[in-house]
């Protein structure tokens, strides 16, 4: 089941990619995307063994990938209505094929239980959405496409040579083949490898897989692939990718933990996790005001929240990697809610290009259409974390545990905090409420508005009510990672 | 046996002493042909050592890395390189003097982060990854010095060769990580040509400086 779940979206990439007009590819992408998410349901039933399965981490993010690959290839239908004439026949169908390459190769980087394919699959996500950030050809797009290329493969690099040196490094506990590749048996060794190695292995990983997630001092492919790649595509299928790359992190975090906390000779992992975190919280807090561009600006945001994420995996201890987990997933929802309201408010303003997303263009957003208006400030209010947000649950659980363990840190997370709250906060009002530009006429909602209602719905119920289930799950996970 | 330290090491050494001089040279087409002697020294090397560790695997890492980096893709790039007539040495960011220093400076560090935390380490792969570190470090070290655009992907590409020189120097490592490594190159260097014609086609030039579409509009 598992393997379907990946190959299909990424065999289904090559007639995508050869044939059909772009509303036949963007409603197969759409079957296929409701086919994945079934499958990655049917995963918690039957999460298979060996080379490709799914572990609980896998299991529950998994989910979340794909329900937001189907969201947004829903709203990719609609999304299509306007933007065909942009785009030849041809780009449309790379696009499409690239939709499911990134939906299947995130899945991959999921579920595989080795880590040369966690690499591969990182690779192959890549460089499909290097592809499709170049798409609309213009002097930007192509701008942005090459800092990703370029950043990209230099995090890419260094990943693969961190994942060599994992290798060697549980020579000594696994010898070679490939047991010494599977996260399950390295898990296991963890205090029998080579300390030394590993901490070296792991300070090349953070900044390789750290790239991937937009960590400083490698984030800066990230605000320009959101603003200038084919709007659906390069935002909302991003958010899982983040995933991907945090999740490769806290997993090599917990092999150097395992083997410091047994005596081992590897450096613990937090302080270097700690300091990229807050790093990249700071510059994304100084980095929201002046932004112009409105998917820049909340680029600048996912940099801001995989750096609370990076953060509480370095804090450590189960409550705050169970804290690190729910902000992912969270954030995954609320992020991709908030790109594709944005879409649809751009769309209300007569054109979803890229550069069409400026604060000045979207302003009173109100005016031309009340529910859409409503919920693009819901998204925006829920990713400053205050209350009722989901996220507010997660910072909350990420500060508590922050004071508790290590108190020096809690200041500067607060602050960071609070930075990044207040640009978001202070553009809130001026996009929702404020004077629209001139002759704007009010127009009718879209029905897949609905979607990202759902999905700030969904965020909610996560955070508060999450069901039991749930729970056991993912504080089973934060308990065997921490 | 005896051969078989000091011939890996020579090899890696040459491979090394390549990506140095990849550093140093300014004319595309020159470096260019650096690029595919370190690709031919590097599946040399990988049939040494696939003789060496009796791995069938390793051959075929020596066949891909002769087929593809070592014959298709420079073919590829000198022919791009005909189109857009660049024969002229391209710009670099800083002077060439300056960056070789750094390099000298970045293999210092690739050998003192290693050497000593491998000291567990067969010694064979020891020193082989220090080398493959700095070939590593000192492709990216090229990306960061030019301008050009092709000039950036080659030291991409070199930077390809340190991993797979670490690779196969890892004894029995499955063959995941090489066949992957070998094959997206060839996929990224393919949608990486695509890129070239449209960047030429929107600037005029391969001359990287000229990209800066988003900070004039402002952000």
């Amino acid at each position: 089941m598992i393997l379907v779940a990946i190959f299909l979206p990424l065999l289904a990439a090559l007639p995508l990619g050869l044939m059909g007009t772009p509303s036949q590819g963007a409603l197969v992408n759409a079957v296929l995307s409701g086919i994945v998410f079934i499958l990655t349901l049917v995963a918690f039933a039957a999460p298979g063994s060996g080379l490709v399965h799914a572990d609980e981490l896998g299991l529950v993010f998994g989910g979340v990938t794909g329900f937001t690959g189907l969201t947004t290839a829903v709203a990719n239908i609609f999304y299509l209505r306007e933007a065909e004439p942009r785009l030849s026949l041809r780009r449309w169908r790379v696009y499409h094929a690239m939709c499911q390459v990134v939906l299947g190769s995130t899945l991959l980087g999921l579920y595989a239980d080795n880590i040369g394919l966690l690499w591969a699959a990182v690779e192959g996500a890549t460089i499909a959405a290097t592809l499709a950030v170049s798409m609309p050809r213009t002097p930007s797009a192509l701008e942005a496409a090459w800092k990703y290329f370029i950043l990209g493969g230099v995090g890419i690099g260094l990943a693969l040579f961190g994942t060599m040196l994992v290798y060697l490094a549980a020579q000594p506990a696994l010898g070679p083949g490939f047991s010494a590749m599977s996260f399950t048996a390295l898990a296991a060794h963890a205090p029998g490898m080579d300390g030394s190695l590993l901490t070296l292995a792991f300070v090349l990983i953070l900044f390789g897989y750290g790239t991937k997630a937009a960590l400083v001092p490698l984030h800066g492919w990230l605000p320009d692939a959101y603003a200038e790649g084919p709007a659906p595509l390069t935002t909302s299928l991003s958010g899982p990718l983040l995933n991907v790359a945090l999740i490769a992190i806290l997993r090599f975090r917990h092999l150097l933990e395992a083997n410091y906390a047994s005596g081992g000779t590897a450096l613990p992992p937090g302080p270097f996790l700690l300091t990229l975190g807050l790093a990249s919280l700071f510059l994304a807090a100084f980095s929201f005001s002046r932004r112009r561009d409105a998917r820049r600006f909340f680029g600048f945001s996912s940099i801001e929240h995989s750096g609370i994420a990076a953060f509480a995996f370095g804090v450590g201890g189960a409550a705050a990697i169970f804290g690190g987990l729910l902000h992912m997933l969270l954030h995954t929802l609320i992020k991709s809610a908030l790109l594709q309201v944005l879409i649809r408010a751009a769309a209300l303003r007569g054109s979803t290009a890229p550069g069409h997303y400026g604060f000045s263009h979207l302003r009173g957003l109100i005016h031309s259409n009340k529910y859409t208006a409503l919920v693009l400030g819901a998204a925006m209010f829920a990713l400053t974390g205050l209350p009722p947000s989901g996220l507010f649950a997660s910072e909350f659980i990420i500060i508590s545990q922050t004071i508790q363990r290590s108190p020096w840190a809690s200041l500067p997370l607060g602050l960071g905090l609070l930075l990044c709250a207040i640009p978001i906060l202070r553009n809130f009002g001026p996009l929702v409420f404020g004077h629209a530009p001139v002759r704007m006429k009010p127009s009718k909602a879209t029905p897949e508005t609905h979607l990202v209602t759902l999905h700030l719905a969904l965020s909610v119920v996560l955070a508060f009510a999450m069901p039991p289930m749930l729970v056991g799950l993912l504080s089973h996970v934060a308990e065997a990672l921490k | 046996m005896s051969l078989t330290f000091p011939l890996a090491h020579l090899m890696g050494g040459i491979i090394l002493v390549f990506a140095f001089s990849l550093l140093s040279q300014r004319r595309l087409a020159a470096m260019i042909t650096i690029y595919q002697i370190q690709a031919f020294v590097l599946s040399a090397a990988a049939f040494w050592q696939g003789y060496a560790q009796h791995e069938v695997n390793l051959y075929l890492t020596g066949l891909i890395t002769l087929v593809i980096k070592a014959i298709l893709l420079p073919i590829g790039l000198r022919q791009i390189v005909l189109r857009f007539n660049m024969i002229r040495a391209v710009e670099t960011a800083m002077p060439v003097v300056l960056s070789m220093i750094v390099g000298v400076g970045l293999i210092g560090v690739a050998v003192l982060v290693v050497l000593p935390s491998t000291m567990s380490a067969v010694s064979l792969t020891r020193e082989d990854l220090a080398i493959a570190l700095s070939v590593v470090l000192l492709g990216l070290m090229v990306m960061v010095t030019r301008r050009n655009a092709l000039a950036q992907i080659l030291g991409f590409l070199s930077t390809e060769n340190g991993l797979v020189l670490a690779a196969i120097g890892m004894p029995g490592m499955p063959f995941v990580a090489e066949f992957s490594v070998a094959l997206l190159v060839l996929l990224a260097f393919l949608v990486v040509g695509v890129f070239l014609f449209r960047i030429r086609e929107h600037f005029d030039t391969l001359d990287l400086t000229g990209i800066e579409e988003i900070e004039r509009r402002g952000r």
